[in-house]
């Protein structure tokens, strides 16, 4: 009788994780069904047994339990005591490319593994040499940034974790630059590497649920809360906060009269009652509008 | 090689961030343009609009009379070269540059001649079976340089790739890039913060602040005519010494005042400050350092602009000396010859040279004499 596709895709995974070829002639759909629980079978103890990606991927998104960590690590002659960083990588343009460059950029003998996440992501763990700093770390981000840029072509983001003192420690680890991923995207979207620790109050508003930031920017904008604030009256308020609340500075950078600048702060304060030129209030609105952002995005997902 | 245009580009972030506010420039083929500008001016963002790593906000940009804002970058025909460059270190100087190619599976035979042809320009033929570890500093940027120039783009785009090497390197570098342009004819925008290399590089500068551009011109015309403040005090090292004078006008003469100094404005200058309507109001004096003089000669021929203070610090830097003194409470600077006899804590006379002094609105920051 002819292969299932479940069949067919077992085979094909096989081929994949182990390289054997293998052919099944069954007679009856229950010898087929037999077939198809021992090719899986093969296949996932394979991947257990040997496959560092698999047991990679697994330990980041928590699917090992801690208790089996060492024993398998070993077995893969993975060292799972050894120092080092977790970068995640994502782009809207991952192609074949990628992966290449990021092999040759860590070769084999680094001991770098490089692990497919989504089709748009990918994790680097890195080993810690002896005398790196947090500024190396930084570096070596960049350079990845830097590297796919000018040999893909591509935009891409990268985000690293702390130092993981042992293979334990990946799925927190994997969870951080996960997060920070996220949150610089939103927040800080001029840049294109998010360290774990430097995301500021934008980690504060991602963990804050949906109702409560609605019911704060109710507070500022009342029952009416708007979609998105308009661009260029944001755009004057950033530059006024970039400026320290300094309006000659501000109208002088913005070739706006003094005047204009002024109606413009007191439209805001008619319609939140925030007088921006005072220091609490300013930091109330740009927490909103940080918040605002947030919905936004959180909406469009 | 290829000719720019970028009209209106503008880059505000998701997050309300406007990063480049109306962008206008035409660059012709073959030039060598430079974006410079303090930390955050834009000038980075505005580079990866034109390669395509960054979304154009506003505006339309095109290579070569076509638009580009929604070409894949792979498609725009550039090459790129940044700061944080990485020599993939398993591979010999070939490979490296061969790598890209032949990511592009661009045929062996086409990919060598190409490799042989950028080594040639480089200087780095003899080094094709080395590996990354066996180069010095200033090789491994030219690996880089050669990693971009096999590509054989229409434009290059170079991202402050010198800001990691150290000075003597960069200076050699400077050296190497510029021969590059010659030898290649090629169209390269070229991103620093350092106004050295800006000056030394390009045949036009763009100087940049806060996302808007500043002025565009020639290195010596910055220097010489800047639009404003900003420009002035960028562009020259030592910066431009900057007083604030008051302007009185009586008939024809025109005079600035610097605490108990009056300063006679030659006729080249006075027209724009009587125009103006600047009689009575208080005005930017700016002066570059090499143009305040200690010579007795000088002195004795410039009755009309003659400051005096005491040397607060005497720098002696071989072919030159820095002056440094305080006038009104502003800190200035001279660079006089080092036969000059003048030393810290001594009182000193100097005249400035009038006929090359800048004038700056207080409120606007533009120049008024320029």
């Amino acid at each position: 009788m002819e292969h299932t596709q479940e069949l067919e895709k077992a085979l094909a995974e096989l081929t994949r994780v182990t390289g054997v070829t293998l052919d099944v002639k069954a007679n009856t759909p229950e010898e087929e069904r037999q077939a198809l629980s021992q090719i899986k079978c093969l296949y996932t103890a394979y991947k257990e047994k040997y496959n560092k990606t698999d047991f990679l991927q697994g330990l980041m998104t928590g699917g090992i339990p801690s208790y089996d960590i060492h024993e398998r690590a070993q077995r893969l002659h993975i060292n799972p005591d050894e120092k080092r960083v977790l970068f995640l990588l994502e782009s809207d343009t991952m192609d074949e490319a990628v992966p290449e460059i990021l092999k040759n950029l860590f070769p084999a003998q680094t001991k770098t593994y490089m692990i497919p996440i989504r089709d748009r992501a990918a994790a680097i763990l890195r080993p810690l040499r002896s005398n790196e700093t947090a500024e190396d770390i930084r570096r070596i981000a960049r350079t990845i940034v830097d590297t796919l840029n000018a040999e893909a072509l591509i935009q891409i983001q990268v985000s690293y974790s702390f130092v993981i003192q042992s293979l334990s420690d990946l799925p927190e680890a994997f969870r951080e630059t996960s997060l920070a991923l996220k949150v610089g995207k939103l927040f800080y979207s001029e840049q294109t590497v998010f360290p774990y620790n430097e995301l500021g109050i934008g980690r504060l508003i991602y963990q804050l649920p949906v109702s409560l930031c609605e019911n704060f920017l109710k507070e500022i904008f009342g029952p009416e809360i708007p979609d998105s604030l308009d661009e260029e009256l944001l755009g004057t308020i950033n530059r006024f906060f970039q400026n320290n609340l300094n309006i000659a500075e501000t109208s002088r950078q913005l070739h706006m009269h003094r005047n204009t600048l002024i109606y413009r702060l007191e439209q805001i304060e008619k319609r939140t009652g925030l007088d921006l030129r005072l220091f609490e209030d300013a930091m109330t609105f740009r927490i909103a509008a940080m918040v605002l952002n947030y919905l936004h995005a959180e909406r469009n997902q | 090689m290829a000719s720019l245009s970028l009209e209106g580009i503008q880059k505000i972030y998701p997050n309300g961030f406007h990063a480049v506010k109306d962008f206008n420039l035409e660059i012709e083929d073959k030039e060598f343009i430079i974006f410079v500008g303090p930390s955050g001016c834009g000038k980075s963002t505005t580079l990866r609009m034109i390669a395509g790593l960054e979304d154009i906000s506003g505006g339309t940009l095109k290579i070569d009379g076509k638009v580009m804002n929604d070409v894949e970058p792979k498609d725009r025909d550039i090459a790129m070269v940044f700061q944080n460059y990485a020599l993939y270190p398993h591979m010999t100087v070939y490979d490296n540059m061969a790598f890209g190619l032949k990511l592009r599976k661009v045929p062996k035979d086409e990919i060598d001649k190409k490799v042989r042809e950028a080594a040639r320009i480089l200087d780095l033929e003899k080094l094709l079976d080395r590996k990354p570890k066996a180069l010095s500093g200033g090789q491994r940027q030219r690996v880089a340089m050669g990693r971009a120039i096999v590509r054989n783009p229409k434009v290059f785009l170079m991202d402050e790739p010198l800001s990691n090497l150290d000075a003597k390197l960069r200076v050699q570098m400077r050296i190497e890039i510029s021969k590059l342009h010659e030898n290649l004819g090629a169209t390269i925008i070229y991103v620093t913060h350092d106004q050295t290399e800006a000056m030394t590089l390009g045949t036009r500068i763009v100087v940049m602040k806060d996302g808007v551009v500043q002025q565009v011109d020639t290195p010596q015309n910055l220097y010489n005519t800047p639009c404003n403040l900003f420009v002035a005090g960028f562009i020259g090292s030592p910066q431009m010494n900057f007083m604030d004078a008051k302007c009185s006008i009586k008939g024809d003469d025109v005079t600035l005042t610097v605490g108990q100094h009056v300063l006679k404005v030659p006729a080249s200058k006075k027209k724009a400050l009587i125009d103006g309507g600047y009689d009575g109001k208080t005005v930017v004096l700016g002066i570059r350092p090499e143009d305040v003089h200690d010579s007795q000669a000088f002195i004795s021929n410039s009755p009309d602009s003659i400051i005096e203070s005491t040397i607060k610090v005497y720098e002696l830097l071989g072919a030159e000396v820095f002056l440094y003194f305080d006038v009104e409470g502003t800190q200035m600077t001279a660079r006089v010859n080092p036969r000059t006899t003048l030393r810290t804590g001594d009182k000193a006379v100097f005249a400035l040279d009038m006929e090359k002094i800048h004038v700056f609105d207080k409120e606007t920051e533009l120049t008024i004499t320029n």
